[in-house]
């Protein structure tokens, strides 16, 4: 069975249409990603509290640069989309929402929500600050 | 945009692919190369035309895009009577499985646009222009959109698809069940194992050699809930296992594309519930 060995493979992921559905289940797998990332910053910043001072005042400084603002930014949308799409994922658990109405109104609600969440965060954040 | 059945085919035309290369990952013999374009009919005012995924196992050479244009005012209305029409009258070698062409034998399943469906009961006037057509994904591939389903259809032995009873068989008639009873295998026993589902699953791309994959665990849950089998219990021992079931990560690709409107994404939380509700 020389043949056989020499099959190609039809092409996979290069070729699928993304989808809401493949597309929120990346998003969700990338924002934990990047939300662990996220946790060890706030380690750093905790122990930077704690040491105070000069450490602090890096921290501080580094955070309120654009890059620093921009990762927060990141990470706030991070949180609120992977608890947001968590939820979804325990009502499926459950057995709920199954449709695929269900699963593109939860979806698009999941994206609108976040979004939402994010700018009322920095929204009341920026007014504290202020 | 808000999908309501698996009929529907997206208004969205773009993005049309994830953002990888058309040849990213893949082995040096699944390497896609050009084709030809073939001649265009001459005074069509409605010309549509095909990116085929073609692949002769005989040339030793590796699989290619071919260009087809067919007349669709000399084309029956679906994308199966396209195929047919290309091979009748343009290329005799393009080569495809159909048998029903009415959406019931599961033969002509393969990826049209970018998500999977049967030809046969896609309409020209759903498609692209151009419209792209693959084989189903993740498969080796025999010629042309012919995958080999050696594969899924071992997986498919595996869970012991048929019923099994240690209570003899009842003298002069059948094992009855109660139309309450044979209600739960609806969604289940409309399944054609066309397998459209289990290619477009991300989860069997990255674990297909371990993973069931949805069209078999629909299939699964079908013996599970039939209330003529005695083996649920040691089925569900046989399915708890981190790669057989717990490789679905709900992503739902298979709901999305099933073409008979099944729902494969939510009989496997189905399976993952009756075997937490039964440690309780
Ligand atoms: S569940 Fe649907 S898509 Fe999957 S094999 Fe069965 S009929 Fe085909
Ligand atoms: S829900 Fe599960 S089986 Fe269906 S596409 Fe997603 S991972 Fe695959
Ligand atoms: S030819 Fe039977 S499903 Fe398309």
């Amino acid at each position: 069975m020389t043949t056989a060995k020499l099959r190609p493979r039809s092409p996979d992921v290069q070729i699928y249409k993304p989808q809401l559905t493949s597309v929120l289940s990346i998003v969700h797998r990338m924002t934990g990603v990047f939300l662990s990332l996220g946790s060890v910053l706030l380690v750093a910043w905790l122990v930077a509290v704690v040491d105070g001072g000069d450490t602090y005042a890096m921290v501080e400084r580094w955070l309120r640069s654009w890059i620093g603002l921009l990762l927060l930014l990141g990470w706030t949308f991070a949180l609120f989309y992977h608890l947001c799409n968590g939820i979804r994922h325990l009502a499926w658990d459950l057995d709920f929402g199954f449709e695929l109405r269900s699963i593109y109104l939860s979806g698009w609600t999941v994206v609108a929500a976040s979004m939402i969440l994010t700018v009322l965060t920095w929204t009341l954040g920026l007014a504290v600050l202020e | 945009m808000l999908i309501k059945s698996s009929k529907q085919v997206s208004r969205w035309r773009t993005p049309k692919r994830f953002p990888v290369s058309r040849n990213s990952g893949a082995s040096p013999a699944s390497r896609i190369e050009p084709g030809v374009s073939w001649p265009e009919p001459e005074g069509a005012t409605r010309v549509q035309r095909f990116k085929v995924y073609r692949h002769d196992p005989e040339s030793g050479k590796n699989p290619r895009i071919d260009t087809y244009a067919i007349d669709r005012d000399k084309c029956g209305p679906m994308l199966l009577d396209a195929l047919i029409k290309i091979k009748n009258e343009i290329d005799p070698t393009l080569t495809f499985r159909r048998s029903c062409r009415e959406g019931v034998c599961g033969s002509c399943a393969m990826n049209i646009d970018g998500t999977n469906w049967l030809a046969c009961i896609r309409s020209l006037d759903e498609i692209s222009e151009p419209s792209t057509v693959y084989p189903l994904n993740n498969m080796d591939v025999i010629k042309d959109l012919v995958g080999d389903q050696t594969h899924v259809l071992a997986q498919y032995q595996s869970i012991t698809p048929w019923l099994r009873s240690k209570t003899p068989a009842p003298a002069g008639h059948e094992r009855l069940q109660s139309p309450e009873e044979r209600k739960r295998l609806d969604g289940d026993y409309e399944c054609i194992l066309c397998f459209c589902c289990t290619a477009g699953c991300p989860s069997h791309w990255w674990n297909g050699d371990r993973f069931l994959g949805p069209a078999i665990l629909l299939q699964a849950h079908r013996w599970l809930v039939d209330s003529r089998d005695e083996a649920t219990g040691e089925r569900l021992d046989e399915l708890e296992d981190p790669f057989k079931l717990y490789r679905c990560h709900t992503i739902l690709n298979c709901t999305r594309t099933c073409p008979k409107g099944l729902n494969p994404g939510k009989k496997i939380a189905e399976i993952k519930l009756m075997i937490q509700q039964r440690r309780s």
